[in-house]
Parts: structure tokens; sequence; C-alpha cells
């Protein structure tokens, strides 16, 4: 129960903050260019009359390349705003005069940090959950399709950014700054990108054996962004403007998202028990 | 009965990046507060006094020793269930309203919801801010946010209340009500540990204290032990005396000092004063008045703090 009320007033926090508020309005503001927008009375699929149309290949349903372009474009946007809304959320609780009003309750530390990242980024699954279904909708309504893919590849954006905070919480707790666990996360999201394609842009530099298997438990011991990225994007359709030979075959793959569970888990378990035996 | 026992606690810091630094914040600090008492720590800035109590609520931890509060060893969580904490300089949250602080707090230890809700009413009251409880917390002065870090340190129907500077920014009157209030927990039973640099309320309402200065213990004991020491008087003359009898006067007086026609005479035996009185006779210097004056608590601190001599 503890946890909850942590967790529920974490939220209150980052909605007190503004930067919540500012993730709604922004939200707000493309749900009603979608309703304005898109159209699809003539049978075509069109945005103030343009139809869409996948570049270069006809076959491919126009539904499906709109949710796949929202998709992409959408998720890297929540990431970011999210990251910039909940960063401080830690430190925030970390300052004198407040982590003593904390660590003073009966309450385990562990649980204490938990509670926050809990509720941080449930802060922003609150956020995404409704961009993603007012868009569903929107787009349901006008075109009669109901994509489900859609709708699934937004929920995984929520542990995804779960898994991501794991490195902001551990650095946010070690550093006590906002401004250098944003930094350093979004230094790390770069670096996710490079190790997810280190085969051809990381091994080039050095064709040592030890230098790849290196970055290969570098890959595996931090959350996988990319890959649980790409992998949510089958749930759409084939990423036609990524890789499409790549990425035509196959479906949604589980073991990005298991591979950061585990090495979120890892990192929540090392930031717990600095916080554990940290002086304050 | 002991309810907080304290031994040989030390607590190292270590400061620099490279070249790390120790400071001692405490050193080898052993005492103990009963059950029932107002115990006032006392002690310059960087003492080790927040320290302390810090390590007692597990906030920081010991380089060294032991202590014990309600009997559990640190870092219990059953202490942390039964005492109540009001830390200096505190940041409740500041879109919360006074109400909202109360049960944010409330539920974090985990006091049921009816409860919880009868004695957010009570203190609330008690404290002066039950007018006060839909107004959010940003909007309250020093004084009021520290009535509402008293009323969120009583909740839980705490066994021991940790003070660090309780009065701290409140108002004569207000500072007046929080002495009223300690003296009723006391008087229920309730242990208060107090750390305050007002000297002159630790000695109005504290049974016992202890002064430290930079980690160490120089003394625990009574205001009472403390304040009747030594007999202090204040003599006011017609016109100032001599240097001559100054000095004879200070051969056996603890303490003889001069200001303008008023001589502050320190003895250590009530005769020794008759013997002042002699003095000044045979010398001819007219004596106006003279009375008592009880050595006060800030006096004996100031003196241990920069003798450390009890």
């Amino acid at each position: 129960m503890n946890a909850f009320w942590l967790s529920y007033l974490t939220v209150r926090e980052a909605v007190f903050k503004g930067t919540l508020l500012f993730f709604f309005a922004v939200a707000n503001v493309i749900i009603a260019f979608f309703i304005f927008a898109i159209d699809s009375t003539n049978g075509d699929l069109s945005i103030f009359g343009n139809p869409i149309t996948p570049r270069g290949i006809s076959d491919f349903n126009a539904v499906d390349f709109l949710f796949l372009q929202l998709f992409s474009g959408s998720t890297f946007w929540v990431i970011l705003f999210g990251l910039f809304a909940t960063a401080g959320l830690i430190p925030a609780m970390l300052e004198k005069g407040t982590v003593e009003l904390y660590v003073s309750k009966p309450i385990s530390r562990p649980l204490l940090l938990m509670s926050r990242s809990v509720g941080a980024c449930a802060g922003i699954a609150l956020n995404l959950v409704y961009f993603a279904l007012a868009i569903w909708l929107i787009i349901g309504v006008k075109t009669g399709i109901w994509h489900q893919g859609f709708l699934l590849a937004s929920l995984t954006v929520i542990p995804l950014f779960f898994f991501y905070y794991s490195v902001v919480a551990l650095i946010a707790l070690v550093s006590n700054s906002t401004g250098f666990s944003i930094m350093f996360a979004l230094v790390f999201w770069f670096f996710s990108s490079a190790l997810h394609v280190r085969e051809m842009a990381l091994y080039p530099w050095w064709d040592n054996p030890v230098f790849h298997r290196l970055l290969d438990s570098l890959y595996y011991a931090t959350p996988q962004i990319s890959a649980m990225l790409e992998s949510a994007t089958k749930l759409i359709g084939p990423d036609i403007m990524r890789r499409p030979t790549a990425l035509a075959q196959g479906g949604f793959d589980p073991l990005p998202f298991l591979y950061s569970l585990l090495s979120s888990s890892l990192l929540y378990a090392i930031a717990s028990w600095r916080f554990s035996r940290k002086d304050y | 009965m002991a309810i907080v026992e304290i031994s040989n606690l030390t607590k190292t810091y270590t400061t620099g990046v490279i070249k790390k630094t120790p400071i001692k914040a405490l050193s080898e600090v052993s005492l103990s507060v009963n059950q029932g008492e107002i115990f006032g720590l006392l002690g310059p800035n960087g003492a080790g006094k927040t320290t302390l109590i810090k390590i007692l609520l597990s906030i920081v931890f010991p380089t060294s020793g032991t202590a014990t509060v309600l009997a559990h060893p640190l870092g219990s969580v059953e202490i942390r269930k039964n005492i109540g904490y009001l830390p200096e300089n505190h940041r409740y949250p500041s879109f919360l309203t006074a109400i909202d602080t109360m049960k944010h707090f409330g539920r974090l230890s985990g006091i049921p919801s009816q409860t919880l809700r009868e004695r957010t009413q009570s203190l609330l009251a008690l404290v002066g801010l039950a007018d006060w409880h839909r107004v959010k917390i940003r909007k309250f002065s020093k004084g009021m946010l520290q009535r509402l870090g008293l009323a969120v340190a009583m909740l839980n129907d705490p066994k021991i209340l940790f003070l660090d500077e309780p009065t701290d920014g409140v108002d004569p009157i207000g500072r007046k009500e929080i002495r009223d209030i300690l003296r009723s927990l006391r008087s229920l039973g309730k242990t208060v540990f107090l750390n305050s640099h007002m000297l002159s309320e630790v000695e109005e309402i504290s049974d016992r204290v202890a002064i430290l200065n930079k980690g160490q213990l120089l003394h625990v004991g009574t205001i009472a032990d403390i304040t009747s020491h030594q007999l202090e008087y204040e003599i006011h003359l017609l016109t100032p005396t001599s240097t001559e009898v100054i000095s004879q006067l200070s051969s056996f007086c603890e303490s003889v000092r001069q200001e303008k026609a008023i001589l502050h005479v320190i003895v250590n035996e009530r005769i020794d004063f008759q013997k002042v009185l002699d003095i000044l006779r045979r010398e001819r210097v007219e004596i106006e008045s003279f009375s008592p004056r009880k050595s006060r608590l800030e006096d004996y601190f100031l003196r241990v703090i920069t003798t450390g001599v009890e």
C-alpha cells in the first residue's frame, strides 16, 4: 500500500512540475490535428485531401503505413519528453530536507526507489495510453479499420520506458543531478542504438574478438532500446522506412524485452543497493 | 528506564574524490535517554547533533559503535514505526495541502485510514492549523511549516519524538505553544529528543541535556545540576571600584567582572560572597544593592564549549 501512495504522489509531483501537463497538451494538439486532418470518405485515406500512399510500395496498406509512421515518430518524442518530465523526480526525492522525511518512515529504501520509478513511469504511461487510444479511435472511426497492432505496439512502450528509466534512476542516485541524468540517459540511448547494430557499426572499428565480446556483453547487460522499438514496430507491420528486406520477415520478438527486463532489474538492484547504503 | 542507549558511537565522513580526507562527525559518544523525559542535545554548528539523530533513525550509518532505540538495534523497521521525526529545514511537497501532507505521510507510516482521519483533524487543531488545512503549503510561512512538521511527526502517536530545531522560524507565541505541546507529551509518558540552538528554551523544558562539541560529548546531566553548580551575584555600586579591589576579590572568587558600576561575581561557596561584601565595606565601596543570579544554561554552555572544562 505504501508503494502505491508513493507512486501516486510521484505522479502528482510530475503533474505539478508542469512537464506532464505539457506532454498532455502536445498530445491533445496532435489528436485535434488527426480529428480534422484525416479523411477517408471516398475510400482512400488522406490528410487534408492529400492521399496517403506508401512510397514505392503500391500494395502496402495505407492505414498500416500511417500507423507505422505515427508509431515511429511518436515513440521518439514520447521517450524524449518522458525523460525530461521524469528525470528530476529521483534527485528531487534525494534533496536535503526531503529525503529525511522518506527514509525515516517504516518503508525500505529499495521500495522507496522502486515506487518513485514506477510513479515516474506511470505518469508517462497515462499520457501514452490516452494518446494511443485517442488516435486509434479517431482512425478507427474514420476508416472502419480497428488496428490492434498499433494499440499493442503503443503499450509495449510502457515497459520499454520503465526499463530505460533504470539507467536514469541509477545515474540520478549516484550523481544527485537532474541535468547529468538526462545527458547520460541521452548518451546511453545513442550508445544503445549503436550497440544494436554493432556488427555493422562498431565491430569494424577494431577487429578483435575480445572487443566484439565486450560489445556483446554491454548490449545484453543494458536495456535494448532500439531492439525493443524495432520489435514493437513489427506488431503494426513491416518497417518499410528503415530496413525493408530484414524486417519484411518475422514478427514480434519478445527477446529484447526479456533481456531488457533482466538488465534493467540488475540496474535497479544496483541503484537500490547504493541507495540502501548511502548517508543522507 | 532507558529508551535510547548509545554506546561508543563514531561517525567519520570522508571528503575529496582522489585524496580522501576523513572528518570525524562523532567520536565515541555514549549516552542514554530515559522514557518520559525531554532530552536536550546542545552544541554549536557542526558539533554532530544532527548526525547523532540521523544515526538513531538510520538515515546515516555509524562507522563504529552501537545503539538501541526502544530496545531495537539500529536499522530495525520497528524503530521507524514507533518514532516521530521533525528534520531541520524539512521540505514537504509544496503542491500538497496541509491535510494532504498529513494523509500522505500518515499512509507511509502505515496508519489505518480511520485513525489517520481522526488524528489529522485533532493534530492540525493542536498546532493551530485547523483553518489552513485546505491551503497549499507553498503559501505557508516558516513557522506554519514547522507546526505542520510537528503535527506530521506526531501522527503515528510515537513513543519517541526526535525534533531537530522545532521552533526555528516560529514566533514567540508559537514557541510557547510548542513548548506546551512537548510538556503535555512528557506528561503522557512520551520521550522527546530535542536538538535546538535556543538554549533558553532547552533550559526551560528539558529534564536533561547533553553538550556536544566537535563530535565529542562534553557533558550529560540535569538542568538543575548545571544551573546550581555555582553561585552568581550582581552587586550594584554607586561608583565603579578600583582595580586593586577587583584583584583582591579575584584571589578567592571563581570570576569577577565589572561593567560600569555593576560587579558580576561568581563564587563556589555562599560564605565567599560574605567575604566579598566584607572587602567592599572595608575598602569603603558604596553598595546600592545586590542580588543573587542563577547561573544560566547559556553561561555554562559557553564556558564548556570555549574552555572544555565543566
